[in-house]
């Protein structure tokens, strides 16, 4: 395990240099002018040089990037031209909402993974779960985020359609609105921050679901046709214990890999649910960062994506070797 | 008389199989009294197993099964019951041992837990009783950390520690090393006697069955030719299919001057066998009444058991019928031509303990191994699991490179390798024809003449020319074997490498693929390397044979020669290993 971790470190560190530097040149060949976006756009030209100066936008690439570099390694993501803040307080600010959205939306698509898997495991060849698959799984996320705002927001009403809360000015200690209501003494906060996570959780999870439930449903149909599945129907084990005990586990690794994956796609997802939410998150903060071209604060949140991604992936791999003591870390 | 643990009354299973329905047991009825050991003998789709998983009803569901009849195990009726009950029965009455140990254990549970959820009982105790060294230890570990005769013993001990009134044993010691095989019958005949549990034994090994059961019940196509005592139709069987099982089997006596004895081939089954002896086509006795009346079981006059065939008296009795087959042609070893030289081969992978950088240290699997086939010339290497000899057949072939040493071929076409897994070594998508003329692409014939070679090929492995657009999946494991024998002999290796050809096949099987190879080798003066941990088959098909131990040859020599005289104690303890039908005869 020790030896796995250092390693992974080691790879955690190698990837963020490799993805700094890819976001770090694109600024330059992306035709967006920072200093002109600061500078606002009818300042006069020797303004907007002074900008460029101040910013170190004259200094030779190489410069440019080490002064990033050592910034980084102090905290420091740079300046976002928007906001005008610290991109490192911008992200600490914004962090949380998504968080706790894309945790929440984790939870939902695994869950409904392993009941899509099951009900295709013991209903073989049902033709409407196929049905419902295929089209769940070919909707684009912008027309399901659409659909599940028109229906159960602005139709019906059953759950609200944008925001973290129904009332303002809120903060707890740990910024997630599901626990810090609890943690003041305002379980009814906790309710309502459920509430509105429900909708874009969900817009979110439908994706991870599909394709996790999919992969499960696949490894566990062929786990059960293994001869030891047969050894605990020969015990006289029920059906349930049989698939819970020794089918999940050992179909656990595909799906698995599968949730790491699924991951990267659910950051950019992000993006698209928080902007039709108002949802005050990361994702929100980047979508806004790319139409006023704050290349600084874009290059940040990927950078902090980045680092998530692949912490979470230490975790799906550590998962599959707990799951499975053939894979050894 | 004791009230029987077991009766089987007409029952019959029917099973569909891509919709064509399939009656795999037909008319099957016997008792089984308590404790008492009894073989289930008969080829490959005779429907032995399907008895065993009837009996738990554990018949796949997508088959359809149809069952009708009666089976009442221990007072419960097995036929029609409710899920609740056949599992009740699964939990207390019956248990079964099945012949594939590496994969009956979950993987990711310890086999504590495992025998834990199989019912009560001392773990600890139970792993001990089956031989296992350091049972707590063992009852933590995982299952990948076992050998596959540990495992074994791991699932006798699961089985029988909720002491069933029977237990179903499939096969049980066919995946395992000769020297365990001893062991592990041994431990089921000391447990059932202790325990009296009755073992319904499924084989296709009529000296294994010599060597355990009380009674033999010999199946062909789903019915019961004869049944009796296990000594009596060995030494004078009653049913013409019972004697051919008899004399196709080979052991260290069998002539090695000729081809082996096999029973008939078996061509296309006769759809409908309803009033006729479902032998009738392979019969060597056949008449006219057996394909107009269908025996029933009665008694005979050659012992006191019974059988299914009208004309029992006429059973040629199971003798050696050698002096009729002619004498395979004389030896084509060339004594100056070498055909694979392998000089201080060494080899190692990387499986063992992790250091704390998380990488393994090699372990050594040969350690300086020479070995020298001469053109024409069949070397055998024998050893039992893990003692290297599949890695050797692997360097050979060049699919592995050694870390030291040096591998030297005459040949310009690479050898040939034969595998024991013969429908694995098909590509599932490719008709059987396209597969066997892919190796004369290189040679550029036209599309009229690669497919008369195919047709050739074909034909002198025995393999029906019409199958030539046929899938690997719509072939019997024999089939697929013969066409991957056609396959390497399409264009003539001077090398053929044979990995376990034999291992999984039926007595019948096993002679009759024997006998081909042998004949094609001589046929087209190819040397050959079999590799093999049964040393009778060795002594058959090989020149010369070479024992391995833990990565060293510790014995070369004529065959004969070795087995009557071995030095090595690893050679002796496999001579003594082999359970022959003389021996247990003789008893």
């Amino acid at each position: 395990m020790l030896p796995y971790l250092a390693k992974r470190s080691v790879s955690l560190v190698v990837v963020l240099l490799a993805m700094s530097f890819i976001v770090f040149c694109l600024q330059s060949i992306i035709p967006a002018d920072p200093a002109r976006a600061i500078a606002g756009p009818t300042a006069p030209a020797a303004t907007v040089e002074v900008v460029r100066q101040q910013l170190g936008l004259d200094d030779p690439m190489l410069v440019q990037y080490g002064r990033f570099l050592s910034n980084l390694v102090h905290g420091d993501l740079g300046t976002s031209v928007r906001t005008r803040q610290p991109i490192a307080e911008d992200v600490r600010k914004y962090l949380p909402a998504s968080a706790e959205l894309a945790l929440v939306a984790l939870v939902f698509g695994i869950a409904l993974a392993g009941l899509l898997a099951l009900v295709q495991n013991t209903m073989q060849n049902s033709g409407w779960v196929k049905l419902a698959i295929v089209a769940a799984g070919s909707t684009p996320i912008f027309l399901s985020t659409l659909l599940l705002v028109y229906f159960l927001w602005f139709r019906l009403g059953w759950l609200p359609g944008a925001g973290r809360l129904s009332i303002r000015r809120f903060s707890g200690p740990t910024g997630f609105n599901l626990l810090d209501g609890f943690l003041v003494g305002r379980p009814e906060v906790s309710l309502d921050a459920l509430l509105h996570l429900i909708l874009p959780a969900l817009a979110l999870a439908l994706p991870i679901a599909v394709a996790v439930g999919r992969s499960l449903n696949g490894a566990l149909h062929d786990v059960m046709k293994q001869t030891y599945i047969r050894t605990g129907r020969g015990k006289g084990l029920s059906e349930t214990a049989i698939v819970l005990r020794h089918g999940l586990r050992n179909a656990a690794s595909a799906p698995l890999a599968m949730i790491g994956l699924q991951v990267g796609l659910l950051f950019g997802n992000l993006l698209i649910v928080e902007r039709v939410f108002s949802w005050p998150g990361l994702g929100l903060y980047t979508v806004q960062a790319f139409a006023t071209s704050d290349l600084p604060a874009v290059l940040g949140v990927s950078l902090v994506f980045g680092t998530f991604y692949i912490l979470i992936n230490i975790v799906v791999e550590v998962s599959q070797s707990l799951a499975d003591p053939r894979i050894g870390l | 008389m004791t009230e029987p643990v077991l009766t089987i009354k007409d029952l019959s299973v029917v099973l569909s199989r891509d919709g064509r329905a399939n009656r795999v047991l037909d008319g099957i009825s016997f008792d089984v009294a308590p404790g008492e050991i009894i073989a289930l003998v008969g080829e490959s789709g005779s429907g032995k197993s399907t008895i065993g998983l009837t009996l738990q009803g554990l018949l796949p569901k997508e088959s359809e099964p149809k069952i009708s009849g009666s089976v009442l195990l221990d007072g419960v009726e097995i036929v029609g019951a409710k899920p609740g009950v056949l599992r009740a029965a699964r939990r207390q009455l019956v248990r079964a041992v099945s012949q594939d140990p590496m994969g009956s254990l979950n993987p990711t549970m310890t086999i504590g837990r495992q025998m834990r959820e199989s019912g009560v009982g001392d773990i600890v105790d139970w792993l001990g009783r089956t031989g296992l060294p350091d049972p707590e230890r063992i009852a933590d570990s995982f299952p990948h950390r076992l050998s596959g005769g540990q495992r074994q013993r791991v699932l006798i001990a699961m089985s029988m520690m909720t002491g069933p009134k029977l237990l179903i044993a499939d096969e049980p010691t066919t995946a395992l090393d000769v020297t365990i095989q001893a062991q592990i019958l041994d431990l089921l005949r000391k447990l059932a006697r202790e325990q009296q549990t009755a073992i319904l034994f499924v084989t296709h090994d009529l000296s294994v069955a010599a060597s355990l059961a009380d009674r033999v019940l010999v199946l062909y196509a789903g019915r019961v030719a004869e049944i009796g005592g296990v000594r009596d139709v060995i030494r004078n069987p009653a049913h013409p299919y019972s004697a051919g099982l008899l004399s196709a089997r080979f052991d260290f006596t069998s002539d090695r001057l000729r081809p082996l004895p096999t029973l008939p081939v078996e061509r296309s089954r006769p759809r409908d066998a309803t009033n006729a002896c479902a032998y009738a086509h392979r019969c060597p006795i056949v008449q006219e009444d057996c394909t107009t009346i269908r025996p029933a079981l009665r008694t005979v006059g050659n012992h006191s058991g019974a059988a299914a065939c009208l004309h029992a008296e006429q059973t040629p009795a199971a003798t050696d019928t050698s002096r009729t087959r002619p004498l395979w042609p004389e030896s084509v070893v060339q004594r100056s031509a070498v055909a694979l030289e392998l000089f201080q081969i060494s080899k190692g992978f990387a499986t063992g303990a992790k250091n704390f950088w998380g990488v393994r240290a090699p372990r050594p699997v040969l350690k300086s191994v020479d070995l020298t086939i001469r053109q024409g010339e069949c070397v055998a290497l024998v050893g039992e699991s893990g003692s290297g000899k599949s890695t050797i057949l692997r360097i050979a072939a060049g699919l592995l490179k050694p870390d030291s040493g040096d591998v030297s071929r005459v040949d310009k076409i690479a050898p040939q390798v034969v595998f024991q897994d013969a429908v694995a070594a098909l590509t599932p998508w490719l008709s059987v024809g396209e597969q066997i003329g892919e190796r004369l692409r290189p040679l550029g014939l036209s599309a009229e003449e690669s497919r008369r070679r195919v047709a050739e090929a074909m034909e002198l492995v025995g393999l029906d020319v019409g199958l030539m657009q046929a899938l690997p999946s719509e072939l019997s494991g024999g089939q697929c074997q013969r066409a991957v024998v056609a396959r390497a002999v399409v264009v003539p290796p001077k090398l053929l490498l044979c990995d376990e050809p034999i291992s999984a096949m039926d007595v019948s099987l096993a002679a009759t693929t024997l006998n081909l190879l042998g004949d094609l080798r001589r046929r087209f003066g190819m040397a050959m390397l079999f590799v093999t941990h049964d040393l009778a088959a060795a002594r058959i098909i090989a020149d010369r044979i070479a024992v391995l131990q833990h990565g060293e040859l510790v014995e070369d020599g004529d065959p004969d020669a070795l087995i009557a005289a071995p030095k090595a104690a690893y050679t002796r303890a496999l001579i003594a290993a082999m359970p022959s039908l003389h021996t247990e005869l003789a008893q």
